[in-house]
């Protein structure tokens, strides 16, 4: 962990949505494998990374988190700095925490680098019998805007780690396919070596928990 | 045993147990608990009230008072209390030595409703917050702050049973101020604040403080926007200069804006920062000298962390930045070295005024106008209390429980038992006799008390030396 861990790109991911939806046990789920009922109230900004393995490359993820209440958006142009993807997420059971999604993109691409990679994630479905939010509109929603769709268990564990690794395959498809200019994602690329070269030099702690 | 730091460190398992709000333990007055319990064994409550969590007191690291000392301060504060205004007037100094002490713990409500001016508040506004209390409120808050209630401090006992008494209070304040406040409403950093007041004293005096909180010492600061926390972030970095050269230029470096490492210490007044002693410490200071503590809290951490280049080397980056302040070191944040670094930092009123100023210059050439005017801050008990001087009515301790003590003599001679240790304490200095307000009451006639004990204040109040140099 930390400065002996290896890495060909960090990239920066922020957490967006309503109050309460699950932002933050999404955000420790998948850097520590951890949740909590009763974890706090997120107020400023916190963090967290986990380095994956994708294609051969190592990407240390830098997730971000922050406050979901309306007044504090006026404080995230410096949250959103930088960022390459974004998890917007609802609650499947909370109807009114989907309809908001439309005003989060807009702040998102206020804010935000344009070619933001955006998955719209539905978290909860433990709790299935108080859906409020059917599966199909979301998606058909999702699609239509163009993000990438999900629907997760932070609780459960249920598609949390195939949420953040979708996010950073396109992040990494875009930074690799040259259709972005390199300036306007700014990932940060610290060593871009071929990976096979990389084989012998790796000290494989990756995939950390 | 003690927890370690992971603070969401529960695995599922133990998560299914928080379902049925298991916090709930056996209470002292041997009344069931309000929830079942399926807490382990050895789980403790430390004396504070957390039974885990970061902010749970290792023990070693809080200071002891002696008793005898601890009894002599709490003799010192109800004297204090007893003719508020005369002190605030006459002698703030001494009011705020003995708040840089720390206040004896079982007066800190009290006392924190006075330096607050919310026992004036609340006598002047007698049933207020019993009409607030009863209505529903708005639905839109009211949903917000239900989401809140189970993440305020669930490691503490207090807050810890879902819909158990805390929780309950805890909506009952933060309702209330939004039905009090309605163009202001609720924000998120109003949670930890009020459950702080909470552990300290009943509903209607917490709403009181927190009104206080909100309009005197911090205004803006919870309000749509947000301007005021941006701002005073802009003058902690600014202030940072000339405090430690090192640290602002680090900050400077890598761009790592105020607003991504001081919001959540100022909009809660470090109560999820620091070890619970040393909140407490800096809330006795803070409520009695306003904001300037919560700079110079800030400006301490900063320094420490990042105050030499050895320091900084280890932080290549914005993001180790940030990381490095998440984690400030135990032995900056215990009570004994930040007290004192506190007290000795010299940034001053004048200072943040004149910053205050520079800051809102900037802000209305890159900003235009703040959207969101609020009034100008109070610096602390001293000026709430001279924007709005109360009666003497308003001052007076109504206490709610009357007994009449069998050691309290029935005529004027003092029986040599009684005053115990302050006033032995009191001779042994040298001093002339300072008997506390004392436990004679005639249940027959109430008034007599206040008569006996407001003279008993005047005479001797304002005279002792302080011997006392624990810190």
């Amino acid at each position: 962990m930390g400065s002996d861990e290896a890495y060909n790109f960090v990239f920066k991911v922020v957490l967006i949505g309503e109050s309460g939806v699950g932002k933050s046990n999404l955000l420790s789920r998948f850097t520590k494998n951890e949740f909590s009922h009763d974890s706090r109230t997120t107020i400023g900004v916190e963090f967290s990374t986990r380095t994956v393995q994708l294609n051969g490359f190592y990407i240390k993820a830098q997730i971000w988190d922050t406050a979901g209440l309306e007044r504090y958006r006026a404080i995230t142009s410096a949250y959103y700095r930088g960022a390459v993807g974004a998890l917007l997420v609802y609650d499947i059971t909370k109807h009114l925490t989907y309809e908001s999604v439309e005003r989060w993109l807009k702040e998102l691409y206020d804010h935000a680098d344009p070619h933001i990679v955006v998955m719209l994630v539905g978290n909860k479905t433990d709790l299935e019998s108080e859906r409020s939010v059917p599966t199909e509109e979301a998606r058909d929603f999702a699609e239509k805007k163009g993000l990438l769709f999900l629907e997760t268990s932070a609780l459960q564990s249920t598609n949390v780690e195939s949420a953040f690794n979708k996010v950073l395959e396109e992040i990494h498809k875009k930074v690799n396919s040259k259709e972005v200019v390199r300036g306007s994602i700014s990932a940060v690329t610290l060593n871009s070596s071929r990976a096979e070269s990389q084989e012998e030099e790796k000290k494989p702690c990756c995939s950390n928990i | 045993m003690a927890k370690t730091e992971q603070r969401n460190g529960l695995e599922l398992q133990g998560n299914t147990e928080k379902l049925t709000g298991s916090n709930g333990k056996s209470s002292s007055n041997g009344l069931e608990p309000e929830v079942n319990g399926s807490i382990p064994e050895e789980t403790q409550v430390d004396k504070y009230g957390f039974t885990g969590g970061a902010q749970q007191s290792a023990g070693e690291l809080a200071e002891q008072v002696p008793i005898a000392v601890l009894r002599q301060r709490e003799a010192k504060w109800l004297e204090m209390l007893n003719s508020w205004d005369k002190w605030m007037a006459k002698k703030h100094n001494k009011v705020k030595e003995r708040c840089q002490k720390g206040i004896p713990p079982s007066l800190r409500g009290r006392a924190w409703l006075y330096l607050t001016g919310a026992k004036v508040k609340r006598e002047q506004n007698k049933g207020w917050f019993e009409e607030l209390d009863i209505q529903p409120g708005d639905p839109k808050w009211v949903d917000v702050i239900e989401r809140d209630l189970h993440r305020q401090f669930p490691f503490h006992e207090m807050f810890a049973a879902r819909g158990g008494h805390g929780q309950q209070d805890l909506f009952r304040v933060l309702k209330a101020y939004t039905l009090h406040r309605p163009d202001e409403g609720y924000c998120q950093a109003q949670a930890p604040v009020a459950a702080v007041l909470l552990m300290h004293m009943p509903a209607e005096d917490a709403f009181w403080v927190l009104v206080q909180i909100c309009e005197k010492y911090l205004p803006g600061y919870y309000s749509t926007g947000l301007e005021a926390i941006q701002l005073d972030g802009e003058i902690l970095y600014a202030l940072l200069r000339g405090v430690s050269p090192v640290a602002h230029r680090h900050l400077k470096k890598h761009k790592l804006e105020p607003i991504l490492y001081m919001t959540e210490w100022f909009m809660c007044a470090f109560s999820r920062t620091l070890p619970w002693s040393s909140v407490l410490r800096v809330w006795d200071m803070f409520l009695c000298e306003g904001v300037k503590i919560l700079f110079r809290v800030g400006l301490v951490l900063l320094k420490c962390m990042l105050g030499t280049q050895e320091k900084v080397k280890t932080c290549q980056g914005l993001y180790e930045t940030m990381e490095l302040l998440k984690k400030i070191q135990p032995q900056y944040t215990r009570e004994g070295f930040l007290v004192q670094e506190i007290i000795n930092l010299p940034v001053s009123e004048k200072n943040i005024e004149k910053e205050h100023q520079a800051q809102l210059r900037r802000w209305k050439e890159s900003r235009g106008d703040l959207s969101c005017k609020s009034p100008p801050r109070m610096h602390g008990a001293k000026a709430i209390m001279s924007a709005e001087p109360p009666s003497r009515q308003e001052l007076r301790q109504r206490p709610t429980i009357i007994v009449e003590s069998p050691l309290a003599p029935k005529t004027e001679a003092a029986p040599e038992d009684e005053a115990k240790g302050s006033k032995k304490a009191a001779k042994a200095n040298g001093h002339p006799t300072v008997l506390p307000p004392d436990g004679i009451v005639n249940l027959d006639d109430p008034s007599s008390t206040l008569q006996h004990t407001t003279t008993q204040g005047s005479k001797e109040s304002l005279s002792s030396a302080e011997h006392d140099t624990y810190l």
